[in-house]
């Protein structure tokens, strides 16, 4: 094994704040988990190994959101470290459930409704932020969790030196895909048309609507998207709400997007 | 000063860290730290859907997902009066199970056994034990597999709603998981021999209280609608703030727990100490073959229990899936209140989990989620504690770090729950002094002169409070009229106290430690005549605001006067409290 480890690719994988369910998820590759970790050099990864080591990487996974000032400074260090940066889940990409508080004023009330008064000593709170709101990211796995075909064919496409190929398209197409039938004609309100696919329409397969938890889709005509449930007669501040509890700042930026206003 | 410090507690799910000061021959301060930052997620679910609640509390953390689904569930189902069918209940149930087995063997193969063996990680213990990390990869899968089937996909699956499930299994897929369940009994027995057998370490050993739910009908589960203690207590799930008691650490984004006063620990460990008699079958033979007074007081124990827990799990699974197999698949329940309160209690994997909402006008109005690493975060310090202390006696300094790690991890701690990990650190000199100045800046302290005024340098707490009453302080206490009066406490319940005393840290006389009152209470070796008249008359939350300013005495023999080195060092602690 040593012979090899400098060719190898030298990876790092980070959690910040959220549920380390991304991590989580890595070590659930049960049967391809050793040959990841012979595939490639695995610097540091503090949910599965002690050894850790904070070098110099070739990529660096992060999943959880900025969150404390000490997650400030970690964060802009793994970026001087990694030659590459790739979001990992809904936390890291767009600041998860954790940043429902957009407003300052908000976040701090509630804030202080849940410590009282106490000073912490350790770290200072920051408001929760994605990974991009403090530095460049090159590639972003999107989910809660992140699903296992989609970071294993990343990271089988990295090994090989390709960029991630990421699904562009509504939850609906995979939806199609598996020949469910849809939910909105049942006049459910089901998230499926504004929200990224990835997960392989895994609610709907399960008789249950898509709670939007990959995030807003990126595409074009994502406001005819939306325009398309409003004519199913939902209410356009319910969609909000109902999308806002997992896409923290994604879904501010994807309103700021139906406003056609720059972000 | 020496610190030992882990900033980085690895192999365990979340990020936080342990630290231990020890100045001298005394360990002065033990921290386990939550470095996650705060997800306020109480204050988010407000204003949400009871289904939008069920949908998000999952994502407190990966690896309890489904008993926080579970216990938001019964808690919800309770204020809305949702009474679910009973293949509901064992579908839910076989899910739990699925989550123990998926939890305790990542735990026990993936994070704890590393050290047992001398590995980094399991990967790398692969190479002398293969075929063991195998089996146990395929465990855990088997786990996964079962949360997969019953929730929809391995971590946040949505398919457990409110009054049922969005699907349920097809009978081949019931007795496929009754079939692997069988199958994988040898390995099974083979972990409870493993870990029950395994070497742990003693210097960590004390009594605590254990607490877990009380399962229905005297049976071993992991769901209930009474809490049990170890102390033969019951409280119903209702008054579950009667155990919890939660305060904040400026340490910690994870609150804290105590019951009347003690800390107490949840878990594995808990239940097998608080419901291992009802165990039965072949987990009821090891539970015979294995259990100890040991288990009652060694945290490091919560391994073995894990391991029990999931011969016990797979031993249900087959129970459960019979009983399912002879149900039909129940729509959903539907419900039309607006209004309710509930409390759902479960067992996430490391211990009691508490989820409690109330609704107004079809809205979450209030939550309130207690999770088991916050509950254990008070004995994850005390054990440390004990141990460094224990270790630092025995001249064994270099061992205090792996140790506190072998703690820390033993609790399965769920840092994701709000909550990396071990660091020793030598104090600096005079550390005292900023001590010191910390809990001057806090708030104005309370100082209590402790001793006999007749035999020398015991005398120095009772000489120093003296001096400092002549220097115009107020609020200064003797111990005799403390005895007398217990008033003069009791009025400054939010103010640090501080006493005054001689302690012998088997240090250069003269030398000056402040340390919290707990620790003293805690440390045998400095145990101490203070100890009855205020452990009766302190609230938890006083004592945790308590410090000893102690100062190593010379001589305590009778009839003599301060020594040298203690007057000097009583001039320099006055100078430093009237600056």
């Amino acid at each position: 094994m040593e012979e090899s480890k400098r060719d190898k690719l030298k990876i790092g994988i980070y959690e910040l704040t959220g549920c380390a369910g991304d991590a989580l998820l890595i070590l659930d590759c049960e049967k391809e988990l050793i040959d990841i970790f012979k595939a490639a050099d695995i610097q540091s990864f503090l949910m599965a190994k002690s050894d850790n080591t904070d070098g110099e990487l070739d990529f660096a996974f992060v999943e959880g959101s900025v969150s404390t000032e000490k997650e400030e400074k970690e964060i802009l260090n793994i970026r001087k470290r990694a030659k590459a940066v790739v979001a990992i889940g809904i936390c890291a990409c767009f600041g998860g459930i954790q940043a429902t508080f957009l407003d300052k004023k908000d976040w701090e009330d509630n804030l202080k409704k849940v410590y009282g008064d106490v000073k912490m000593k350790h770290t200072k709170p920051v408001q929760s932020k994605p990974i991009d709101a403090y530095i460049k990211v090159d590639y972003y796995l999107p989910g809660c969790p992140i699903g296992k075909e989609q970071f294993l064919s990343t990271f089988n496409r990295i090994l090989r030196g390709n960029p991630p190929e990421l699904y562009r398209f509504p939850v609906c197409v995979e939806c199609k895909w598996n020949e469910n039938d849809c939910l909105l004609n049942k006049d459910i309100l089901c998230l499926g048309p504004v929200t990224r696919a990835g997960c392989g329409s895994i609610c709907i397969n399960y008789n249950l609507p898509c709670v939007g938890c990959w995030g807003p889709v990126e595409e074009a005509n994502l406001a005819s998207e939306f325009q398309l449930l409003r004519e199913k007669g939902f209410d356009f501040d319910f969609i909000k709400k109902k999308m806002s509890n997992f896409s923290g700042t994604g879904m501010a930026d994807f309103l700021a997007k139906l406003k056609g206003e720059k972000k | 000063m020496k610190k030992i410090s882990i900033d980085h507690l690895a192999r365990v799910e979340g990020n936080g860290g342990i630290s231990a000061v020890i100045d001298g021959k005394v360990v002065t301060e033990v921290r386990f730290s939550i470095y996650e930052g705060p997800r306020l997620i109480e204050r988010l679910t407000l204003g949400k859907s009871p289904e939008e609640d069920i949908n998000i509390v999952p994502r407190i953390c990966a690896i309890c997902s489904l008993s926080h689904k579970y216990s938001a569930l019964r808690a919800m189902e309770n204020a809305l009066a949702v009474k679910v069918p009973s293949k509901v209940a064992l579908f839910r149930e076989l899910m739990h199970l699925g989550e123990m087995i998926e939890s305790h063997s990542l735990h026990l193969y993936y994070l704890a056994l590393p050290d047992y063996v001398g590995f980094p990680n399991a990967i790398a213990m692969a190479s002398k034990y293969e075929l063991e990390v195998k089996i146990a990869i395929e465990m855990k899968e088997f786990g996964n597999h079962i949360m997969k089937t019953a929730s929809g996909r391995y971590i946040h699956g949505e398919n457990p709603v409110i009054g049922g499930f969005g699907k349920f299994p097809s009978k081949e897929e019931l007795i496929w998981i009754k079939s692997r369940a069988i199958q994988f009994m040898p390995f099974v027995l083979k972990t409870v021999n493993l870990f029950c057998e395994l070497e742990y370490p003693d210097c960590p050993e004390d009594d605590t209280i254990y607490a877990s739910c009380n399962p229905d009908r005297k049976k071993y589960g992991f769901a209930g609608d009474e809490i049990i203690l170890s102390t033969g207590e019951t409280i119903k799930k209702e008054d579950y703030k009667d155990l919890t008691n939660e305060f904040v650490v400026s340490h910690s984004y994870a609150k804290r727990s105590h019951y009347k006063g003690e800390p107490y620990s949840v878990g594995a460990l808990a239940r097998i100490n608080n419901l291992g008699e009802r165990l039965k079958d072949e987990a009821g033979k090891m539970y015979k073959k294995y259990f100890n007074p040991r288990w009652k007081k060694n945290p490091l124990l919560n391994n073995a229990a894990q391991a029990l827990e999931i011969l016990y799990s797979f031993e249900r699974i087959p129970e459960i899936v019979d009983k399912m197999l002879k149900l039909p698949d129940p729509p959903l329940v539907k419900y039309k209140a607006k209004e309710g309160k509930g409390v759902g209690i479960v067992e996430a994997p490391r211990g009691l989990l508490i989820h409690s909402y109330e609704l107004s006008d079809g809205l979450v109005s209030q939550t309130d989620i207690v999770t088991p690493t916050a509950q254990n975060a008070e004995d994850i310090e005390r054990y440390c504690y004990i141990a460094a202390q224990n270790l630092l006696d025995k001249g064994e300094e270099n061992k205090i770090r792996d140790s506190m790690e072998l703690i820390v991890r033993a609790y399965d701690p769920c840092i994701s729950c709000s909550a990396h990990m071990a660091e020793v650190k030598k104090a600096p000199e005079e550390d005292w002094k900023t001590k010191l100045n910390d809990i001057k800046n806090k708030s104005t302290p309370i100082f209590v002169g402790v001793g006999k005024h007749d035999r020398s340098d015991d005398g120095a707490g009772i000489e120093l409070a003296l001096k400092l009453r002549k220097h115009g302080v107020s609020d200064v206490w003797l111990e005799s009229e403390i005895v007398e009066r217990e008033a003069p406490l009791k009025n400054g319940l939010h103010r640090p106290i501080i006493f005054l005393d001689a302690v012998d840290f088997r240090d250069k006389p003269g030398k000056v430690t402040v340390l919290p009152l707990h620790h003293v209470f805690s440390n045998s070796g400095l145990s101490h005549r203070l100890l009855p008249f205020i452990s009766d008359q302190f609230s938890y939350m006083q004592l945790r605001n308590s410090f000893v300013l102690g100062i190593q005495p010379e001589s305590i023999k009778k009839g003599q006067k301060i020594s040298g080195s203690v007057r000097k060092a009583l001039t320099q602690v006055l100078e430093q409290i009237m600056k």
